[in-house]
């Protein structure tokens, strides 16, 4: 049966997130709805809002979220009604070529991430006759949503749903660029561009795979402040400090490695660096944005640098997700202080806008039933 | 004690080989001085008559090169008079930190390539006063030179009867090559691999991934001569005279999975090309590029969305990430099994006369390599 659910969506480019009454329909076979408890307010929806990621309109916003499964379609067999669960915003099928070889960061199934359209061709959220799709189909920015079972990972239930929200898409995405596809080493000397919800993870997976410097470049003074909570050992205002600095603190051999996580791509960023890294470095680059590599050959060739795309750090959910978990509760990430302010459904707008002012780490929204 | 050499050496951009007689200095501590007997004829050196590697000039020519120690300076350990050698192109210490951690082809050591001056600040060549560098701190367009012993690699017993021509191309385009796809890409067996460029160093691309088992080796290249080598003898398993041809064979082949590894060997990489490889390169993929471009052309402009969608690495090669005193060696030793062609790669060979001759036989796309066989 279908029922009602707020929801903030985004139908032009450059309007505000519009809160919205819209019917979602019941799960289909292999589908699943999730209550959602917690959203994560990543910055990759705000390139949506502002035109910057296109994908079909109109959408439901979120790919961060955690809930409760509330009802399960038919042939359901990774969880139950009843079960807490985080959402990956990049689904695991377990079986498409990538899958397969341990690469579920690239699973075939996500191919739909920008359109919320499912596998038989249609859509769960409606208003009116239009169909609504959710962002990398789910769309955690609704009080329910119905998601496929691969996008679904179950976990314990003494985890708190705002936490756990963070743990679909910024926390892997982030340790991941440094541990998985930034292949940081004990003793690397690594460079992070930008400090955020992303940035400050790359900041704990750095550390805990053993780099000797972990240095930080961020213009916001609040996130250098944090990113050494989360265990940078230098923080920097400007990348011409941090380029200064690496290369007196290394002798002139430059740094292993460079992560850019900041909030929007662009060019000079990436051209900072290919700079800071020496010999056989690379540059692993995570963030969105319109920013293009633009190097002579020789750039790479002569000190054999490499450049790394990453989506979602290179984890794989089924492993990275549950394993991420394990560690906070051991004590040894911290994700708690990840979480700078929570907002209503109704407040999101502000949350993005503090967002962009630099006031958080991470916005949660806390849903309300 | 001097001596009196003959070599070909650029004054500037532009104006080709001069063949004249230089002075040669006697080797100093670490230092050898080798009777050249064979030299490859590289692209490298070719960049700098077109001005696209920007080194001090006048230079000797050459760092592909095989011969004779004919005496050495104090203190050398390597080698002994009388040794044949092949000279590395990046000399090996064993003592830095690339070469401490297994990455020699970054020896701190290779720091003068483009000025050719040793670590005392002086130069071995001289035209009167004229102080003149080897091209990697080698020279080997020169009867003889003065080099580093660290870039000196010796023979053992077994390789003592591989002919010269043979010997000066493992010093640079055998290893490039071959070590761009076995060592930088990391071709594993069943990979698909493309590879843009077929000539000294992209038909040895060719046989590394066909070696490390590669499904597909597709070869990109626009002249006949050079592909049919690549399929009829290198191991190339499809060849094609564009990339948008290689494209839409790799897109039917794998299903629309694309490309597992792009290896980029051609004369010169440019910005087209680089963007085509990316588009070849399927999710998790790489791109290896090996060759230089010209130098004032940022050839490697790529949206950076077109690498984290599908999780893509573009990567820089140096010598194809091969260890000198390692990989050299090693191939020697592949060749004499008879599992990698090396005779096939010497197209003509030229007197030291003939050196603007035979470039412009490798820019007419005449030769896999050519190589200057010098007299004495």
């Amino acid at each position: 049966m279908s029922i009602t659910t707020r929801a903030a969506v985004c139908r032009v480019p450059g309007q505000p997130w519009e809160i919205t009454e819209l019917e979602l329909d019941e799960p289909k076979t292999n589908e699943v709805r999730v209550k959602f408890l917690a959203a994560g307010l990543c910055h990759s929806d705000d390139h949506i809002q502002k035109g910057d990621a296109p994908m079909r309109l109109p959408v439901v916003g979120g790919h961060e979220g955690a809930g409760i499964v509330d009802a399960v379609g038919e042939s359901v067999t990774r969880v139950k009604v009843g079960d807490h669960v985080t959402c990956s915003f990049i689904p695991a099928c377990g079986k498409c070529r990538y899958c397969a070889t341990g690469r579920q960061n690239l699973c075939d199934a996500g191919k739909n991430a920008g359109t919320g359209m499912f596998p038989d061709g249609t859509f769960r959220f409606h208003q009116g006759g239009e169909d609504f799709g959710g962002l990398c189909v789910l769309g955690t920015f609704s009080q329910y949503a119905v998601v496929h079972e691969f996008s679904v990972i179950k976990i314990p239930e003494e985890i708190g749903f705002d936490v756990a929200a963070l743990v679909a898409c910024g926390v892997p995405t982030g340790w991941g660029s440094a541990v998985r596809a930034g292949d940081v080493r004990a003793g690397h000397t690594v460079v992070i561009y930008g400090a955020g919800g992303v940035g400050s993870n790359a900041v704990q997976g750095a550390r805990f795979a053993g780099a000797k410097n972990v240095v930080v470049v961020d213009p916001v003074p609040f996130k250098r402040e944090m990113a050494e909570v989360f265990g940078a050992t230098h923080t920097f205002a400007t990348a011409e400090e941090a380029q200064d600095f690496v290369r007196e603190t290394t002798w002139g051999e430059l740094a292993d490695r460079a992560i850019i996580t900041v909030g929007i791509l662009h060019d000079e960023v990436i051209a900072n660096a290919i700079k800071v890294v020496g010999k056989t470095g690379q540059v692993t680059i995570t963030a969105v944005g319109n920013g293009s590599i633009n190097e002579n050959p020789g750039m790479l060739i002569g000190y054999q640098r490499r450049i790394q795309g990453s989506i979602y750090g290179g984890c794989s959910p089924l492993v990275d997700v549950p394993m991420l978990i394990g560690l906070y509760q051991a004590g040894d990430l911290k994700l708690d202080e990840l979480i700078t302010r929570r907002y209503k459904l109704d407040e999101i707008n502000e949350g993005y806008q503090d967002m962009l002012d630099g006031k958080n780490i991470r916005g949660v929204i806390v849903h309300e039933h | 004690m001097s001596i009196t050499t003959r070599a070909a050496i650029t004054r500037a951009p532009h104006v080709g080989w001069e063949i004249v007689d230089l002075q040669l200095d006697e080797p100093k501590a670490h230092e050898v001085r080798v009777k050249l007997m064979a030299a490859g004829l590289c692209h490298s050196d070719d960049h700098i008559t077109t001005g696209d590697a920007p080194i001090r000039l006048p230079v000797v020519g050459g760092h592909e090169g095989a011969g004779i120690v004919e005496s050495v300076g104090p203190d050398v350990q390597r080698v002994k008079p009388g040794d044949k050698i092949v000279c590395s192109y990046i000399p090996a210490c064993g003592a830095c930190r690339p070469c401490s951690t297994g990455h020699s082809n970054m020896c701190v050591k290779g720091l003068n390539a483009g000025t050719g001056m040793f670590e005392d600040g002086t130069w071995r060549f001289h035209e009167g006063d004229t102080d003149i560098g080897g091209f990697c701190t080698l020279g080997t367009f020169s009867q003889y030179a003065v080099v580093s012993e660290w870039a000196t690699v010796p023979l053992r017993e077994d390789f003592q009867d591989i002919p010269w021509e043979v010997l000066c191309l493992v010093g640079c385009g055998v290893p490039t090559g071959w070590g761009s796809a076995v060592h930088a890409a990391g071709v594993r067996a069943g990979d698909t691999v493309v590879i843009f460029g077929s000539g000294g160093v992209g038909s040895n691309a060719v046989q590394g991934a066909r070696f490390a088992g590669a499904k597909n080796v597709v070869v990109v290249d626009p002249v006949e001569f050079k592909r049919e080598m690549a399929t009829t003898v290198f191991g190339a398993t499809h060849a094609f005279a564009t990339a948008k041809e290689a494209h839409e064979f790799v897109v039917e082949t794998t299903w629309g999975q694309l490309a597992d590894h792009v290896i980029m060997t051609p004369g010169a990489v440019t910005e087209e090309m680089v963007q085509a490889a990316v588009m070849m390169t399927g999710k998790g993929g790489k791109v290896t590029i090996t060759a230089v471009g010209h130098i004032n052309e940022r050839a490697v402009h790529v949206h950076a969305g077109m690498l984290i969608g599908y999780h893509r690495q573009i990567r820089g090669a140096l010598f194809g990430d091969s260890n000198p005193l390692y990989d050299i060696p090693m191939l020697l030793g592949l060749y004499k099994s008879g599992q990698l062609k090396l005779d096939e790669l010497v197209t003509r060979t030229y007197t030291l006369d003939q050196v603007n001759q035979a470039y412009q036989d490798m820019n007419d796309g005449k030769n896999i390599r050519g190589v200057i066989i010098h007299e004495h």
